[in-house]
């Protein structure tokens, strides 16, 4: 079951990209050699029949194309605009996840997009049910998820 | 060019301002990124904000109007979604009233907006379309 969990993630990746920004050919694989001077980390929590959290870990290029593509428009940096752009990403994949979840009757909740500092984060030692570090690959870059998921009993 | 054609929906009118909707949103987007000051921006962006307060409205009614007229079982869903949007644009819109060199806001609404904007129309409107398409009852075949 929790393996299904975290394909819903893959699948609803692969639509955003796919249906945002026409970008079909996406593979996934452990974030173990995921590596990446600066990205933009954005924490959603889940709460409901499931909770945790999913991080998403956007490089700062991969963000900059993303962009890019949707607004036809240059940008050199990340700011407040391609933040902003990012974190509303994370929160269309999160919603079809949830949406995908709830025709399996699992019934959750999503809280609206943060940025993530590891620095700051709590809970890092606790167990999770579901635990995953992986990255998705793209022709404009990667992303990694890091799903960390309880059942609610 | 935002809007692109693979958009449509194949309902003229919802096609029609859905392309008024993205026009909009572009022209936003280029003076809201632009090197221009801050001070010269303000009058376009309140016209984005009336627009978006108005405009926005009218037609989200108008599409809620189709999916009841062809029965769509998303309806709900889709007004919820409607909802929230409206209600962000008004927060927005309200914050900004009261401090026009927030820029942060601005910046924040642009990128929201953009990723939302496409997302909602790429797929969400996309599925009032499949479900015209399978009943018999048009739909991407303008």
């Amino acid at each position: 079951m929790m393996n299904n969990i975290y394909k819903a993630f893959v699948d609803a990746t692969q639509n955003v990209f796919n249906l945002m920004l026409n970008i079909s050919e996406i593979s996934d694989h452990p974030a173990g050699d995921f590596k990446c001077d600066d990205e933009i980390d954005i924490a959603v929590s889940i709460a409901g029949d499931l909770h945790g959290d999913v991080i998403y870990r956007f490089p700062v290029s991969t963000s900059l194309n993303m962009v890019e593509i949707m607004s036809g428009m240059q940008f050199e940096e990340v700011d407040t605009f391609v933040t902003s752009a990012i974190s509303e990403i994370a929160n269309i994949i999160s919603g079809n996840v949830l949406t995908a979840l709830s025709n399996n009757d699992m019934q959750c909740n999503i809280s609206t997009p943060v940025l993530y500092n590891p620095d700051e984060a709590q809970d890092e030692d606790k167990n999770y049910e579901l635990q995953t570090n992986r990255c998705i690959s793209t022709t404009i870059g990667e992303i990694c998820l890091e799903i960390r998921l309880n059942r609610t009993y | 060019m935002l809007w692109k054609d693979q958009y449509k929906l194949g309902v003229p009118l919802i096609d029609a301002q859905h392309k008024e909707l993205f026009g909009r949103v572009e022209a936003f987007l280029q003076v809201l990124r632009s090197e221009d000051s801050w001070e010269n921006k303000i009058p376009k962006i309140n016209e984005t904000l009336e627009f978006m307060k108005r405009y926005v409205v009218e037609h989200f009614h108008d599409e809620e109007e189709y999916q009841l007229s062809i029965n769509y079982p998303g309806y709900e869903f889709h007004k919820r979604i409607h909802d929230g949007m409206v209600d962000y644009v008004q927060d927005v819109s309200r914050q900004f009233e009261q401090s026009t060199d927030n820029e942060h806001l601005m910046q924040q609404l642009g990128g929201r907006l953009l990723a939302w904007l496409i997302n909602h129309v790429a797929a969400e409107d996309q599925r009032i379309a499949d479900y015209a398409k399978k009943e018999g009852m048009s739909g991407n075949d303008e």
